[in-house]
């Protein structure tokens, strides 16, 4: 047996011996530190009416949480994180598969999930934008918030007199806001909409204030959320909740050495694992979709039945403002003619396919070492590093599907082509082409450093799902890059509100499928750069302090291998 | 300057041999309750103490405390401490304790856990092992150390178990000389307290609430949700019920499983011929008080 009990002395002889060592090193030691992330956000899809605040979670607004003592960050050191990744959105198509009468269903509901309601469709009387597309809009229709934040022309969309919250900027997210608690103290935890429709043209005779929200910042008392990609979500829903345990003790004792455990919120109904959210707080698409559309746009629907605003004078259109049509709307598929809108939403995020990486040699890289550029390089359309893809695969994003109906089909991992690269990235970064093998290369070790540092305990990379209704939808094998569990993620990420199980300081396990073209990160979008959302992974309570201690270690160059990865999903 | 950290190692090794008695804190300062909880460890003087596992572990003076963890979870997982060093980014130690009650898996105890620790690491892509599980002792506590290392981490992960529980020391470094540097940290690793004034440590039997509980009553649900807690009793010598830990749940769910255990009686557990106090565990399933 070894032994490792040594004398004392020897240790302290090693101990002091670092000391010394570590002051001769000192002179060319870079300095360690860690910015402050920019404060944001906003969002969709979270249920206000159970959603409350945990008292014994901070409460504070993001602003100046999330100090990492051990970024070992220093500015000089840190990556430089591309930007969004250009060329083909590679998302918001059709699940490749799918036959033809599923297609028609799909291209209705994805029509239906970018009309603009107005007052006489429901809208309001509270709302925080006029409809799904215009918050599900980044890189593609689905997606989440873009660059220019729609919310600042819809405050005074025809005549309306809403002053935009100080939280709301141009090139900001799309922001929804969460009162963590009441004025008496009591919890509240639910979404405070931020417009009303007093003053537009089509809502004469209603007035109703929008909240205070001055008031509100100035009380620490305002979190925010920003909107939810949607692709590939019915794939998640097929996933079986034994998939799901199964998945998270799989790999339950890399975890422990990571301080990393993990639960899911389940629904209080069943005992079924919810998995839809930034808490996981919603168990089905179309719970998801029937709450979105009240909570964000202030449409009644069969789901959610009543205004949460019933002044009388606010109401153009009878309740619930959304219904089940008994007389076809004559739409291009027969079977979407008879269907209410939240049904069509809940089947455009069900039949829109995952988002599509781009290939090893096509991802945007920024160089390891050196001035920070941004690379631009070809595709050639095969698989991603690991990944795997069957020969019946599909072809890119949105394009017809070859697979068989029986075979097992890999979607995720399928490659689209990149020709360009937005030069979008960090600090002084100027885009210019570098040759495919080096970004490759960079991704590649990057899926590595993925692995071997602990992103994948939680952000893990593969599901398959169980036997789908739809054409080609059975035994599919999808990377989200999640485990939809909920972690504690300490006092910097913490909102303070409760949802389900989920306790104030606890997320869902964000899917990280797309991310390479996403332009907010963390579930309040308080930064843009990949590696300082890396840095706010840690923080007192939370789950991924080794994780980012890990990645703290890594070699510059290493981390910006990660960083490429990232941007190549 | 690397060749100046090793100038300075030999300087300091050849000079260093005396320095260093009577730092850890005297067993006064963490005499054992038996009230101490997993959780409760912390740092005195620069020694982290925990009465509940009797350790301490002196911190070298090139650590500083990291990042406090996430509070236990629903399956009894613990993170004890961070430690992280003070100047150049070298290394890190990560503490963490797994209680074998509620552990999910099929793995019961430390080398079983290091096997399958061994296995999912060994799938990692680019992940070595380094040093295949092998005993070691820490503390005197017989354990089980395996070495791994990828994309420049070299790491090292010492699993010991103490009252049931897998309490594993993560470290992680660099290179492979700061790695052992870390391991021999461990060699600072003693008992927080003397036997002499300790209370026993209660046999720990995990199943023994099953078939021995003579008088049981049933805590009540709060709220609208099914949830399961986890919860470690001791039973004293006369079957009464001397100390719960309720290890993950709400105030009022807390408040309600302790009232109701207090008032459990358990058969006295005799271990040759003599009333030993036992540790156990209990998962609950309080129900929903509305749906």
């Amino acid at each position: 047996m070894e032994t490792i009990k040594l004398a004392r002395a020897r240790t302290l002889a090693g101990l002091a011996a670092m000391l010394l060592g570590s002051a001769a090193w000192s002179g060319t030691a870079l300095a360690q530190g860690v910015s402050n992330p920019t404060t944001g956000v906003a969002t969709a899809n979270t249920n206000a009416a159970n959603a409350t605040a945990d008292t014994n979670a901070v409460t504070a607004n993001a602003a100046g949480r999330g100090q990492n003592n051990n970024s070992g960050g220093a500015s000089s050191r840190a990556p430089t994180d591309p930007g969004v990744r250009g060329g083909d959105p590679g998302a918001g198509g059709a699940l490749p598969g799918l036959n033809d009468v599923e297609r028609q269903y799909f291209d209705v509901a994805k029509e239906v999930f970018q009309e603009v309601d107005a007052a006489a469709d429901g809208l309001g009387p509270r709302f925080n934008l006029d409809s799904c597309s215009g918050c599900h809009s980044q890189p593609s229709i689905g997606g989440t918030s873009p660059a220019t934040n729609p919310q600042v022309a819809v405050a005074t969309l025809m005549g309306a007199k809403n002053v935009v919250p100080s939280f709301i900027t141009a090139n900001g997210p799309i922001r929804e806001a969460r009162f963590v608690r009441n004025r008496d103290g009591s919890p509240d935890g639910g979404v405070h909409s931020l417009f009303v429709i007093t003053g537009r043209s089509d809502a004469t005779g209603c007035n109703i204030a929008q909240p205070n929200f001055a008031a509100e910042l100035a009380r620490n008392n305002v979190v925010f959320r920003i909107p939810t990609p949607v692709f590939g979500l019915g794939l998640v829903e097929n996933v079986s909740d034994g998939t799901l345990e199964a998945s998270l003790a799989a790999n339950a004792q890399q975890k422990r050495a990571l301080g990393i455990s993990g639960r899911f919120n389940r629904n209080g109904n069943d005992g079924t694992i919810a998995r839809f959210g930034w808490k996981a707080q919603n168990k089905s698409l179309l719970l998801f979709s029937g709450e979105a559309y009240n909570v964000e746009m202030g449409i009644t629907n069969e789901l959610f039945q009543n205004e949460r605003d019933s002044d009388p004078a606010c109401q153009f259109k009878a309740t619930p403002n959304d219904s089940t049509p008994l007389v076809s709307e004559n739409t291009a598929s027969p079977s979407a003619s008879f269907q209410n809108d939240i049904d069509l939403f809940a089947a455009f995020m069900r039949f829109s396919a995952p988002p599509t990486p781009a290939s090893a040699a096509a991802a945007p890289v920024a160089q390891a070492t050196g001035a920070s550029n941004v690379t631009a390089g070809q595709t050639t359309g095969t698989a991603t590093g690991a990944s795997t893809t069957s020969s019946s695969a599909s072809t890119a994003s949105g394009a017809t599907s070859t697979a068989s109906s029986t075979a097992s089909t890999v979607v995720a991992s399928a490659t689209a082509d990149v020709s360009s690269v937005m030069a979008t990235a960090a600090g002084s970064s100027t885009a210019q082409p570098s040759s495919s093998a080096s970004s490759g290369a960079s991704v590649t070790r990057g899926n590595q450093v993925f692995s071997n540092v602990g992103c994948q305990a939680c952000h893990t990379k593969t599901f398959t799902t169980e036997k789908s209704p739809l054409t080609g939808q059975s035994n599919v094998t999808l990377q989200p890059l999640s485990d939809f569990a909920l972690h504690e993620m300490g006092v910097g990420l913490a909102d303070g509100v409760s949802q389900g199980t989920a306790n104030g300081n606890e997320f869902r396990t964000a899917p990280l499928w797309g991310v390479g073209q996403r332009i907010f990160f963390l579930h309040d979008g308080r930064t843009k750069d990949l590696h300082e959302a890396i840095q706010q992974h840690a923080s007192r309570g939370s789950e991924a302090n080794a994780v980012i201690n890990n990645y703290n270690l890594l070699s510059r160059d290493d981390k910006q291998a990660l960083i490429n990865y990232l941007r190549s999903l | 300057m690397r060749v100046w950290l090793y100038l300075g190692i030999a300087v300091c090794l050849a000079g260093i041999g005396a320095v260093l008695h009577g730092t850890v804190p005297s067993s006064q300062d963490s005499k054992i309750v038996q009230s101490a909880n997993p959780e409760d460890g912390k740092v005195i003087k620069g020694v982290f103490v925990s009465d509940y596992f009797n350790l301490s572990y002196r911190l070298s003076d090139e650590l500083t405390e990291g990042l406090a963890g996430p509070p236990p979870s629903q399956s009894g997982y613990y993170v004890l401490g961070t430690w992280t060093p003070k100047r150049d980014f070298a290394g890190t130690v990560l503490v963490v304790a797994q209680d074998m009650f509620f552990a999910p898996g099929a793995s019961d105890d430390v080398k079983n856990v290091v096997a399958e620790f061994r296995q999912v690491m060994s799938a990692v892509d680019g992940m070595t092992i380094d040093r295949e599980p092998a005993p070691v002792s820490v503390g005197g506590h017989p354990g089980y150390r395996i070495d791994f290392s990828g994309v420049g981490l070299f790491r090292a992960m010492f699993a010991i178990e103490i009252r049931c529980h897998v309490v594993a020391f993560n470290l992680t470094s660099r290179d492979p000389e700061s790695l052992a540097s870390l391991a021999r940290s461990l060699d600072s690793l003693d008992s927080a307290r003397k036997e002499e004034m300790s209370d026993p440590v209660p046999e720990c039997l995990k199943d023994y609430a099953s078939g021995n509980i003579v008088s049981r009553v049933e805590p009540e649900g709060v709220g609208a949700k099914a949830v399961s807690i986890p919860a470690r009793m001791i039973v004293a010598t006369d079957g009464s019920v001397k100390h719960v830990h309720v290890i993950r749940a709400s105030a009022a769910q807390r408040r309600n499983i302790e009232e109701a255990v207090r008032q459990w009686k358990f058969k006295p557990y005799v271990k040759q011929g003599q009333p030993v106090e036992v540790e156990t565990g209990v998962m609950f399933n309080l129900k929903p008080t509305s749906m």
